[in-house]
């Protein structure tokens, strides 16, 4: 009879999602999210410690990452248990906000957000919480600095430089010595297109990610966030416009992610890639290598600095302070954690550890280039940045995508700046 | 219909079937192709460098998300059932007052943008303390899928016959056992139909889980995709496999499930 | 769904009654005390939705109302407190040079969409109507894009869409076309999300339509058969018109939720380059969490307008049931 059949088929869907649901469910006993636990710690010292939560970008770092180890070895030395929460670090702000009842004890916030994060009153000062960053380096502090308050330490810090494929130059008869600035870099870019690659890829995306490829170029220019209509602006973005309309950097970098940019270069293909320092141990497994990128008219480019800044949020129970402001201090010390992410220590005493061990995205180069970056809220601007840089990637992007003239664009960047920022 | 014409017809529902799904053909093929191959120009049409590290990196990895997953579906699709099933009936044969004012709010609650949904939840759960739970993301994602099952109800159960109803009532039964024993049973087609989409709509969502879920140790695949988005790097293979190793169960669950859609959202009854 | 509503009152007693005034009397008490009855038992059903629609829909909305009514900065989330300001926001979103091009965006692509989800989405349902082998599991398969989260499908249609390492690219160079820029041109951005907008759509419109198509009666195609019309003209006096009421269904829960459309956009070009495909629920986005520093109020305007929008065309199409049902 057919209602007979469907009756059986359907009981037969029913026990086969439930056997399903138990057996899967079951392999979830092993934790299916980063947490993590001090090892050895009993109960007795978990329940004494407590237990700390610590927001981080780093979804890819699962427990079994040397990032979670890092973070374990703080746990047992400070006896308490961390919970690590993982989320996508462009929801970050929209994270912290929708959560503003219920904050985490750490926050890990890309750097350009921490002014935004600070002038909303989320985070808490050095005074409030006792952080001591007295042993981090200046230069990757200014941005965690706000009008002489501090509200975080960086975990470590990153920066950008020009990678190039040593085959493809070859084979185009590029000599990487020539590379020496803006003009010499187009002539090397344009030898490697005639000679049947491809040119240069970076990411001009429309988010922060493309504001901070620019900034080097930007700055190497000499140009000023606070004036984007300048002349000196207009010739950087001159030279992004041109290399796209001149075929010499592909279309795709209107919507590459740094990382998606990395996997074209990845394909062999180019020549030159604008990448940054975290992407190291790659580029020495394929025999890619670097240099820093050249200024306008000669000279390295300030690159601006990268990297996620420990916070610690406001909590209705302010004695949870200390521990999260030793939390944040552990990380910061030695150079467990930003090794694990490929940056920069962010004390000299990591930073030259890092240097003599030779580790990748922190050798003798990158030192270097983290040493003569600049952070994106120098200058004084502060909470100005973000919305600086809005226009900023906006005015890039109308402009590679043929939308407006640069000049239009950056006139067009510099009015909305000016009207969102008054 | 010859039956040489109906595998005509079926050559030409293949093609237009195909091409339909092509971009699922490319998912696959992006799943099985080496990171230095993701960004070719111009890219490979079929995964000639195969490689297999996507898919045991998913193997590893992403059972627990799906059986979360699945977990949550089937508590939506039961949710939905239990409010809207009786709902729709009511609307269809018991003509409350107000009915009319009912069905345009279900109407327009379907209009609100999913962010406010999840922001509005946030707040709400966070007082309840139902953050990070499986019983929260399942209410929460029942709002996918409640109003248009009453919809779907409603529509279905007005075609219904009222003798057999009626029937029933002469004999003394009340409106509960008539609806249990009477409505219930000749709405299989509608009741497949309803939880079809509420497990498709659930299955399928990451606004809710990533607002709602983001510290819970029972995840959702949607989020477990985001163990492939790093800081700074996107590992896209792996990202291409979850959504193959995701896909399969559910499709065999809609392979199964499409004869009673096929009959889908009325006159089932007469068809039975 | 049947395009005629009957209304059936249950009688309280099948049995006739004779007699006089008393007992008619008694039997119209009956019959109220039963209706009162069924009343009651209506909305004991219906209860349970009513209260989760307050519990679960009329919060999230008040909170967006109250978002938008007021200023919010970041720190209000903290303090909880933000100043009033009336309609400044709605004014300042109205005033907005971006606010023209959010709308247009959106009717362009709400319009378009819609137009091709329901008649990619009828012609599918016409097509795999017939009986012919393999037509319930190729039709089945046919839904199988929805069980994607909307991240992958995006990403894929992204993927495809490449300018440089797109198959679809690669397609047209291989026919002999220029390649479309697709995600970076201001010129074909829209088209773009529009494509995958529209493929996500088809399956709703295809299993909707379809049970729309199985409510006909058989009798009729039976009958235009012996009057030997063609196919064509069996579609359009028979078959289109009895699918009324299903296609305005379709067509208006179409429509809702395609103004909310986000995820799709976001991915593929985040409203980008610059403006060319922003429609207003990217543009709400935008404001809340998008760009420079959260503005949620304005965001929360926004979205209110959108919700607004689809309010409107409710009631429409309230009004031409209405209007059909008397007619």
């Amino acid at each position: 009879m057919i209602t007979k059949h469907h009756g059986a088929a359907r009981i037969g869907v029913a026990l086969t999602s439930l056997a399903l649901v138990g057996v899967l469910a079951g392999c979830s006993s092993k934790s299916a999210q980063p947490t993590t636990t001090a090892p050895g710690a009993t109960t007795a010292a978990q329940a004494a410690g407590g237990t700390y939560s610590l927001w981080d970008p780093y979804p890819d770092r699962d427990a079994k990452s040397t990032w979670a180890a890092a973070v374990n070895v703080c746990a047992t030395t400070l006896g308490i248990t961390i919970d690590r929460n993982s989320g996508n670090t462009g929801d970050t702000v929209k994270d912290l906000t929708t959560a503003a009842a219920n904050l985490p004890d750490v926050a890990m916030v890309d750097n350009p957000k921490v002014s935004t994060l600070a002038d909303a009153g989320l985070l808490t000062t050095a005074a409030e919480n006792g952080l001591d960053t007295s042993a981090i380096q200046a230069n990757i502090l200014s941005a965690g600095d706000m009008n002489g308050k501090v509200y975080g330490v960086p975990v470590g810090a990153n920066t950008l430089g020009l990678y190039y494929n040593p085959t493809v130059l070859t084979a185009a008869g590029v000599d990487i010595a020539s590379v020496k600035d803006y003009a010499s870099l187009t002539a090397a870019i344009q030898k490697v297109v005639d000679s049947g690659h491809k040119g240069i890829t970076f990411s001009a995306v429309g988010t922060e990610e493309g504001s901070f490829q620019f900034l080097p170029w930007f700055w190497g220019a000499k140009a000023d966030l606070t004036k984007l209509d300048s002349p000196e602006a207009l010739a950087a973005l001159t030279l992004w416009t041109d290399w796209v309309k001149k075929g010499l950097a592909p279309q795709s970098v209107l919507t590459n992610t740094q990382g998606t940019s990395w996997d074209e270069f990845l394909t062999g293909d180019f020549g030159f890639a604008e990448n940054g320092s975290w992407f190291q141990s790659t580029a020495d497994k394929n025999g890619y290598k670097v240099i820093q990128i050249p200024g306008i008219n000669g000279g390295a480019a300030p690159a601006p600095t990268g990297g996620e800044f420990m916070t610690i949020p406001i909590q209705k129970d302010t004695s949870r302070y200390a521990t999260s402001a030793k939390i944040i201090e552990c990380l910061a010390n030695g150079s467990a954690g930003a090794t694990a992410l490929g940056y920069v220590a962010p004390t000299k005493a990591g930073a030259d550890a890092q240097a003599t061990a030779n580790t990748p995205g922190a050798n003798a180069f990158w030192g270097k280039a983290v040493a003569d970056a600049k952070p994106r809220t120098a200058d004084n601007l502060g909470t100005k940045y973000s919305i600086i840089s809005e226009q900023l990637y906006t005015a890039v992007q109308v402009a590679l995508s043929g939308g407006s003239s640069p000049t239009d664009a950056l006139k067009a960047a510099q009015a909305a700046a000016t009207k969102n920022l008054g | 219909m010859t039956r040489q014409r109906r595998w005509y017809t079926t050559a030409i529902a293949l093609v237009i079937t195909g091409i339909m799904l092509f971009p699922l053909y490319w998912m696959v093929n992006v799943s099985l192709t080496p990171r230095n191959e993701l960004r070719k120009d111009p890219p490979n049409l079929f995964p000639i460098h195969a490689t297999f590290e996507g898919y045991s990196r998913v193997l590893h990895e992403q059972f627990p998300y799906l059986g979360t997953s699945l977990l949550v579906g089937l508590g939506t699709v039961a949710i939905t059932l239990i409010l809207a099933a009786p709902a729709g009936f009511a609307l269809a044969k018991l003509r409350p007052m107000g009915g009319s004012v009912l069905n345009f709010l279900l109407l327009v609650a379907q209009m609100i943008p999913g962010i406010i949904m999840a922001m509005g939840f946030y707040l709400i759960f966070n007082n309840w303390g139902m953050l990070n739970t499986i019983p929260g993301l399942i209410i929460a994602d029942t709002t996918l899928a409640v109003p248009f099952a009453v919809l779907i109800f409603t529509a279905f159960m007005i075609g219904l016959p009222n003798e057999l109803i009626q029937a029933a009532r002469i004999d003394g039964a009340g409106h509960w056992r008539t609806f249990r024993s009477v409505v219930l049973p000749m709405s299989r087609n509608s009741i497949v139909t309803v939880a079809l989409f509420a497990f498709l709509w659930s299955w399928s969502d990451f606004l809710f889980a990533s607002t709602l879920n983001r510290g819970g140790s029972l995840q959702p695949v949607t989020i477990g995709i985001y163990r492939y988005l790093g800081n700074n790097t996107q590992d896209w293979n792996a990202i291409m496999a979850t959504a193959v190793v995701a896909s399969v169960p559910a499709a065999i669950l809609l392979v199964i499930a499409q004869r009673y859609v096929a009959a889908g959202v009325t006159a089932g009854a007469v068809k039975e | 769904m049947t395009t005629s509503v009957t209304r059936h009152q249950a009688p309280a007693d099948g049995r006739t009654r004779r007699g006089g005034a008393a007992q008619a009397a008694s039997s119209r008490g009956a019959r109220r005390r039963a209706a009162r009855r069924q009343q009651l038992a209506a909305w004991l059903f219906i209860a349970p939705v009513t209260i989760y629609l307050v519990m679960f829909y009329a919060y999230p909305l008040y909170r967006n109302l109250d978002l938008s009514f007021r200023n919010y900065t970041l720190r209000s989330f903290i303090t909880g407190s933000a100043d009033f300001v009336g309609l400044e926001n709605y004014r300042a979103v109205l005033s907005d040079p971006a606010f023209g091009t959010a709308l247009w965006n959106t009717v362009v692509f709400t319009g378009v969409s819609l137009l091709f989800q329901y008649a990619i989405g009828l012609a599918l349902a016409v097509f795999f109507f017939r009986k012919f082998p393999l037509a319930t599991t190729l039709r089945a398969l046919f839904l199988v894009p929805w069980l994607l989260p909307l991240l992958v499908s995006a990403s894929v249609w992204a993927w495809m869409l490449n300018s440089d390492s797109g198959v679809i690219n690669w397609f047209l160079k291989s026919i002999g076309l220029a390649p479309i820029y697709w995600l970076t041109s201001p010129n074909w951005s829209l088209t773009a999300v529009l494509i995958t907008n529209i493929w996500i759509g088809i399956p709703f419109n295809l299993v909707v339509l379809y049970s729309g198509l199985q409510a006909i009666p058989d009798e009729l195609y039976e009958a235009a058969a012996l009057d030997g019309a063609s196919k064509w003209a069996t579609f359009w006096r028979i078959t289109f018109p009895l699918l009324r009421p299903v296609s305005a269904i379709t067509l208006l829960l179409g429509l809702v939720y395609t103004l909310k459309v986000f995820d799709i956009i976001w991915v593929m070009t985040r409203g980008g380059p610059g403006d060319s495909s922003m429609t207003l629920a990217i543009w709400s986005y935008r404001l809340g969490f998008g760009g420079g520093s959260p503005h949620l109020s304005p965001a929360a305007a926004v979205g209110n307008v959108l919700i607004v929008i689809a309010f409107i065309f409710g009631l429409l199409y309230i009004r031409a049931q209405r209007k059909a049902m008397n007619s």
